[in-house]
């Protein structure tokens, strides 16, 4: 038997849902998570995807808008959308930093929740790298953060759900 | 998200430099990046787009209210993922694949009875054995077909069977059957159920033919509309006539089994045929059974469509099959059996009844209630017949068509899903069929049973052929029904071809032209795609031959100088060249382009017989000979007209030009438009 423990009130009443995009493994399940989440109360999803820019180039320069990897992305998480019956409106951001950039557009778009997914990198027997975004969204954000990790490959085979971990800006000692 | 370096090629500041927008802590910036493709397409995967509904629009206002008007008549355009792939029940799928044999019971005891009224009442008695006969044939046709039905449950109409087991020439004389019946199911239903309704209402006799083309497009329009065949819409009709047929044969039986009712023919009808009466002879049985045979077609719908039921498909779609022939045998049967008690023959004219409006006169009471409803839902079933045709000709034309033996154009599926052309062409063809015979169903039948016979023979041999092949388990048994159900069908092809020429003649005429015509286009298609494919081991390497531009110029002009400039940018030899009866006009020209467009060399070719073209022409001839290594482009500078009526005015020089050049070895031609600016 598998228990769960009741989902925060502030995710089953989310209405301004903001996904965070990298193009990896774990975007579909974003954007099926964020659709569930949305469908419930009838809330609207906005889907970000950031291309972070180095220092060699002016922010303002228009590197993204030719980018087609990152357009991808997001048409993608569109179809997807589509697919799971709501409607996905998605921007595309240049910014030197993308947690930086991800919670500042989510406090601009007024999200009461982001959501990130967490990739699994299966080199060196397989590890979640947590990364600077997430740490950073989850420390920031002012907001419920919903951090979905990739199925690690055995446990989908068991049939063992993706993991979640919810923060409000306080990190991610929540993990389950 | 995405780190990058950025492609120096992908790079580079549009005309307005966005606007940073501030994060909550200092130092935090980010830019909102338009995406200019986004409202035309998405993204599917890197390198595929998809298309949106904005870039289907039409560009100009012309194009976007031929659009809406399409909209408003055949509904708004469906994505290519809005195809229903509904799996259907056995009760579903009844009425669906039904409609076209259960309602063949509504004309097919008046082609028994036209025939039969020439051997008199002696003749007309034996119509219940014709019935009989022709519903032992339809047995031995459905057990036939259930062995199509397992033997492919992909779908076994003849044309696949026979493409299967024979090849070629076999699969092709049965697309051409096939294609030539459901032609004729359009128009014999359609004339059917005007006539079934002007039997229940004879003021609109004299309006046959009006009624009928109209239904034909309306039929038309809803299927351009891609109207699903497995809606209610075929359920409620067809069980409709089937209910209140049985009610009426077990009405009828009661009344003359049990209360001893019936009647016998007037005795005008003795009188009316003494004069042509022949004796009952075997040959007018014979012909009585071909007439009466046109009560098998649409048998054969079920085992082409298996895939369509819900699995396991080929089981549910064998025992739908019997049901379907049982039903049509007691109805075809009960009906003959009812008309031959009351003493009931065809009449014609205005103001006649069908033989199933008589009969349901008698049995429900002519005038009532329950007769004007049988007569409706008759027609109903009868349209619907129709409406099957127009969901297997497209699909049939579309499989032949990507098998490279129909123009490509009927595979390409329109606005709505539908397969457009074929569904037009089979409306076209259907239609005129019934201006061609006034709307007479009975004049319509000798063409219909052939092509029907032809296929079952096909498929039968096919299928034959196949147990020969396959020999799995048990296959004696399964040989033996398709091969007595070949030897039948065969045999009746032969007869009704006979009993019901000339005019039968015509089908079988027409079905090797078809055949004919199909292998031509395939001939076509395949030479074309050998000459121009590419080996698979072939490598193509950047061309090295050099370019020469050649702009033939009328006068010095904006879009002329748009052409050099283009050729300019393509190629380091342009020249333009003028062709003239003018030497001084043409003088004053070249000084002023030697002055205005320095650096191109401008040819002057004088023409004392004032033509325009072929001296253009031989000027190309003589700089760049067909075997020269130079390709050669050539670029029309063209104006693009703001009115229709300006296309009549400008360009016609240059569409001649371009219409010699078309064809010719090493030479591209481009049209080069130019807009004029709005004053």
């Amino acid at each position: 038997m598998v228990s769960f423990r009741p989902m925060s009130s502030a995710l089953t009443a989310a209405r301004r849902v903001v996904v965070g995009l990298n193009g990896g493994p774990t975007d579909a399940l974003v954007v099926r998570t964020a659709c569930e989440l949305v469908r419930g109360t009838k809330g609207s999803l906005a889907g970000v995807h950031i291309v972070e820019i180095d220092w060699s180039h002016d922010l303002s320069e228009d590197i993204a808008s030719d980018n087609e990897t990152a357009a991808t992305v997001l048409d993608m998480a569109e179809t997807l959308a589509d697919k799971a019956g709501c409607r996905l409106e998605t921007t595309l951001l240049q910014a030197r930093d993308v947690g930086a950039a991800l919670v500042d557009e989510a406090v601009a778009l007024g999200a009461d929740l982001i959501i990130v997914g967490l990739p699994f990198r299966k080199k060196f027997g397989g590890d979640f790298a947590i990364g600077r975004t997430v740490p950073y969204v989850l420390q920031n954000a002012p907001c419920e953060v919903l951090v979905l990790r990739e199925p690690i490959a055995d446990q989908a085979a068991r049939g063992r759900e993706p993991g979640v971990a919810v923060g409000a800006g306080l990190g991610a000692s929540d993990r389950i | 998200m995405t780190s990058t370096t950025p492609d120096p090629d992908q790079t580079g500041a549009g005309p307005e430099t966005p606007e940073q927008l501030t994060g909550r802590k200092p130092g935090d910036r980010r830019v909102r990046v338009e995406r200019p493709h986004t409202l035309l397409f998405r993204y599917s995967a890197p390198g595929v787009l998809v298309a949106r509904d904005k870039a289907h629009e039409g560009r100009s206002s012309g194009q976007r209210l031929l659009a809406r008007t399409k909209a408003v008549l055949i509904g708004r355009p469906l994505a290519s993922e809005e195809e229903a792939t509904e799996r259907l029940s056995k009760k579903k799928a009844l009425p669906i694949f039904s409609s076209d044999a259960i309602s063949s019971s509504a004309y097919a005891t008046e082609e028994i009875v036209r025939v039969l009224v020439f051997g008199g009442v002696a003749a007309l008695l034996l119509s219940v054995e014709v019935a009989l006969a022709i519903a032992l044939l339809l047995a031995l046709v459905a057990f036939s077909y259930r062995q199509v039905v397992y033997a492919y449950p992909a779908g076994g109409g003849s044309y696949t069977v026979s493409k299967y087991n024979f090849g070629r020439t076999a699969s092709l004389v049965a697309a051409s059957a096939l294609l030539i019946d459901y032609v004729l199911t359009v128009s014999v239903s359609t004339s059917s159920a005007v006539e079934q309704l002007s039997s229940a209402v004879p003021a609109i006799h004299g309006f046959s033919v009006l009624l009928g083309v109209s239904a034909i497009a309306l039929i038309t329009l809803a299927n351009l509309r891609g109207i699903r065949e497995a809606g209610n819409i075929f359920a409620v009709p067809t069980y409709l006539f089937v209910v209140s047929a049985l009610l009426m044969i077990g009405i009828g039986v009661y009344r003359i089994v049990v209360l001893g009712e019936g009647a016998d023919y007037a005795p005008v009808i003795a009188q009316q045929s003494a004069d042509t009466l022949q004796a009952v002879s075997a040959l007018l049985l014979i012909r009585a059974f071909a007439a009466g045979s046109v009560a098998l077609t649409g048998t054969e719908a079920i085992a082409t469509g298996v895939p369509a039921f819900q699995p396991p498909e080929s089981r549910n779609a064998a025992r739908t099959l019997m049901v379907m022939a049982l039903l049509l045998g007691v109805l075809f049967v009960g009906i003959t059996f009812l008309a031959t008690n009351f003493g009931i023959t065809h009449q014609d004219g205005p103001g006649g009844k069908t033989v199933l409006a008589q009969v349901a006169a008698v049995v429900y009471g002519a005038g009532t209630v329950p007769f004007y409803l049988f007569q409706l839902f008759t027609a109903l079933i009868l349209f619907l017949a129709a409406n099957t045709s127009f969901n297997a000709f497209p699909r049939l034309a579309a499989i032949l068509a990507q098998d490279g033996f129909m123009p490509r154009q009927f595979a390409f599926r329109g606005d709505r899903l539908a397969f457009s052309l074929g569904i037009v062409v089979l409306g076209v063809v259907a239609a005129s069929l019934v201006v061609v015979f006034q709307g007479q169903t009975h004049l319509l039948i000798p063409l219909y049973a052939v092509g029907v016979f032809i296929d079952f023979t096909i498929s039968q041999a096919g299928m034959v052929r196949h147990w020969l092949t396959e020999r799995p388990r048990g296959y004696i048994y399964r040989l033996a029904i398709n091969a007595t159900g070949c030897a039948v069908t065969g045999t009746v092809a032969v007869v009704v071809t006979a009993a019901k020429a000339p005019t039968s003649l015509i089908v079988i005429v027409l079905i090797p032209c078809l055949v004919a015509l199909m292998r031509f286009i395939h001939h076509e298609y395949r030479e074309t795609a050998q000459q121009l494919a590419l080996r698979p081991d072939q490598i193509i390497e950047p061309p090295h031959r050099r370019e020469r531009v050649i702009v033939p110029v009328p006068n010095i002009s904006r879009p002329v100088v748009q052409a050099i400039n283009f050729g300019r940018s393509i190629a380091d030899d342009v020249r333009a060249v003028h062709v003239t009866d003018d030497a001084d006009t043409a003088n004053a020209m070249r000084a002023a382009w030697e002055r205005q467009i320095p650096g191109v060399p401008l040819i002057i070719v004088e023409s004392p017989y004032r033509s325009l073209v072929v001296p253009f022409l031989a000027y190309l001839d003589v700089v760049a000979p067909e075997d020269d290594e130079v390709i050669t482009i050539v670029i029309v500078p063209e104006y693009v007209a703001s009115h229709w009526w300006e296309r009549v005015l400008y360009n016609q020089t240059s569409n001649r030009v371009r219409r010699a050049l078309i064809g010719r070895p090493h030479t591209v031609v481009t049209s080069l438009p130019y807009r004029r600016e709005q004053p």
